[in-house]
């Protein structure tokens, strides 16, 4: 069978000594700062990215994967430890299990958490790997007039399930693409937007974008509310063998979470954040009225759930990165951006031209999960101790980082610089409440929307109707519509609103 | 006309700028035609776009109150903004001619001022302890070339 010798490809290279090493790096490091509250997978990427360029491109996406697995699994424990969520996905597994903390049950929450993760990751890898060859297949029949559309989809459903204002989402993708459009033009070779300074004509590296926006902006506002307002349950841990009863209920929860998060992560602007809140409100609404203890005062299937739907979400959102080239989500926009510094082009020829990169890479998803498991649960302890280091110390030491993280990708201090004026217009952003995710989406599909709008256009001689007569492009457009007017719908509306409301 | 919504209000505003500016400047830019677009293209399209979606926040923040009743704009908190950025700015100017630990050094203690708890007894092993992890890790483990000493000591 097929499918079973791609896996055994991909597991022969992903099985190689400096693999694993790069993938436990990865895991080990990613959840280091993950864990750190305030930082979540967007700018632990970012701030890591730098550390992978001298590797070659297959053990550095391995490692970039396996950060991002860690710094998700690391965000879990800081919610479920200091109730601070570590980035947007574990926002629900404050809410139980914080609340499991409190009780003494933070060990039960943990274990569950991984072992749910594991589970979750490892349905999510198999989909993936089994639905990687049809969805190459299908993308082959894409012309530049499906790409387009299908952009225009993701784009707009990332803004639909975000969070807050939809026309402001809207607004700031808009900006997004405007801003991927600085630098040469690859089809008339004029500098745009550059004003004659010459790093501003090879565009704005997305890396200083993304740590500005995220990074510095965040650190900023964490530093406003001033004094340490975090409580540790550092000596309540307790067991991490959760009770027979809390199998029980958990197990249940697990399979849900992780179905939900496998659909939803595939879904244009999909993945581990929404997976995750979708899952916390299913759990909910089967049977949360005579749920023992309620849900919000630390249920074990609040932590099951979400924390499985989150990671299956994260596995299954890599397919249409991979498979078509264009990132479902702002996490896997980074990834697509780390392919480009690779010099991979991301896309369906991926597969084809570089089979073991990209099955190597689905294979070290599972061992990064696997990782993840028997790293963090005996090493629980240690990422305690580490959230118990004061915030004034640590935020310049992210800063370090980060400003060597962005120096190191030219050599450029110019970067730097850049890198904080867009910390600043991260800040407005954050006063605004702007949420800056659709932005980064839109930086990265800029280029390639230009690109494709533009191609369509040639080879319809101008005919702006190509993107309604050919059928795959109609139903993609048709689908974005259908998103916008469910979304508006006031009944819907006021229930999405609630559903972000509740975990405020 | 007070806005009800400051935040949207502003937002828009802030979208309505970028839009012309984008747009404004892209009319430097050949248009071409729909067939055959020039460089000025879509960059006019998506400006003139923005600034729609800008003004229609705008308006809205003008009219209809936010829902949670936050509308307004909380204070901007320069003193963080200015020392963090500023001390990734400074590092940024210091890294060629003072090379890597000078610039360090202001990276960390200006920005440690950020926080208003600064104390020296703290900051001080800190900022060597981090300037060892650095050349560890980067400069020593990774071999970025990054000039450590100041320039007129290098060879």
């Amino acid at each position: 069978m097929d499918l079973v010798n791609n896996l055994l490809l991909g597991f022969g290279t992903a099985l190689t000594l400096s693999n694993l090493l790069y993938a436990f790096l990865g895991c080990m490091i990613g959840t280091l700062i993950g864990v750190l509250p305030g930082i979540g997978p967007i700018a632990t990427l970012a701030m890591l990215l730098p550390m992978t360029y001298a590797l070659e491109p297959t053990s550095a996406l391995i490692m970039l994967a396996g950060i991002y697995y860690g710094a998700q699994y690391g965000g879990s424990t800081t919610a479920i430890l200091v109730n601070l969520p570590g980035e947007s996905s574990s926002v629900v597994t404050c809410l139980d299990g914080y609340q499991m903390a409190r009780r003494g049950r933070a060990g039960a929450a943990l274990a569950t958490a991984a072992i749910g993760s594991f589970f979750a990751g490892t349905v999510g890898t198999l989909v993936l790997a089994a639905l990687a060859a049809p969805m190459v297949e299908l993308a082959f029949k894409f012309g530049p007039a499906e790409y387009f559309s299908l952009m225009v989809l993701g784009l707009i459903g990332a803004v639909v399930l975000a969070s807050g204002s939809l026309v402001k989402a809207i607004g700031m993708i808009v900006l997004g693409l405007l801003l991927g459009l600085v630098g040469t033009d690859v089809n008339s070779g004029v500098a745009r937007f550059s004003f004659d300074i010459p790093e501003l004509s090879d565009g704005i590296g997305f890396v200083g974008v993304a740590m500005g926006v995220f990074g510095f902006a965040e650190i900023i506002a964490n530093l406003e509310h001033g004094g340490e307002k975090r409580q540790v349950f550092t000596d309540k841990v307790g067991s991490l063998m959760p009770t027979w009863d809390e199998v029980k209920q958990a197990s249940g929860a697990v399979l849900r979470g992780t179905g939900l998060g496998a659909v939803l992560g595939v879904l244009p602007g999909g993945g581990a954040l929404l997976a995750s809140f979708a899952a916390y409100t299913v759990e909910k609404k089967l049977g949360g009225k005579n749920a023992d203890p309620p849900f919000g005062q630390g249920n074990i299937r609040g932590v099951a759930a979400p924390e499985s739907a989150n990671n299956a979400g994260a596995q299954t959102s890599f397919i249409p990165m991979l498979t078509l080239g264009i990132p479902p989500n702002a996490v896997m926009a980074l990834m697509i951006g780390a392919m480009t510094i690779h010099n991979i082009q991301p896309g369906p020829q991926v597969m084809t031209s570089n089979p073991t990169l990209f099955w190597g890479l689905i294979a070290s998803m599972w061992i990064g999960n696997f990782m993840l498991v028997i790293l963090n649960l005996p090493l629980i302890g240690m990422w305690v101790q580490l959230l118990k280091v004061p915030y004034r110390l640590l935020y310049p030491a992210i800063l370090v980082f980060c400003a060597i993280g962005v120096y190191s990708i030219n050599n450029n201090p110019f970067d730097v610089l850049m890198t904080a004026a867009f910390g600043a217009v991260g800040y407005l952003f954050f006063k605004l409440r702007c949420e800056p995710a659709p932005l980064i989406l839109g930086f990265i599909l800029g280029p390639m929307m230009e690109e494709n709008l533009r191609r369509a256009m040639l080879l319809s001689r101008g005919d702006p109707t190509v993107f309604v007569t050919r059928p795959l492009s109609l139903g993609l457009l048709i689908a974005a519509v259908a998103l916008i007017v469910i979304v508006t719908l006031p009944q819907i509306n006021r229930k999405r609103q609630e559903a972000f409301h509740e975990v405020d | 006309m007070k806005p009800k919504n400051a935040k949207d209000f502003w937002s828009g505003v802030m979208f309505i700028a970028f839009g012309l500016f984008f747009a404004g400047f892209a009319r430097q830019y050949d248009l071409g035609t729909a067939a055959r677009m020039g460089p000025g293209y879509f960059p006019t399209m998506l400006g003139l776009l923005l600034v729609g979606i800008g003004a229609f926040v705008a308006f809205r923040g003008l009219r209809t109150a936010a829902e949670d009743g936050h509308g307004h704009i909380d204070r901007f908190h320069f003193k963080p903004l200015i020392l963090v950025l500023g001390a990734v700015v400074a590092f940024g100017l210091l890294l060629r001619p003072a090379g890597l630990i000078v610039a360090l050094l202001a990276l960390i203690f200006i920005s440690s001022l950020g926080s208003g708890e600064f104390k020296l007894k703290e900051i001080l092993p800190l900022a060597i302890g981090l300037c060892l992890l650095v050349l560890a890790v980067f400069i020593w483990g990774l071999g970025l070339t990054i000039p450590v000493l100041p320039a007129f000591m290098q060879r």
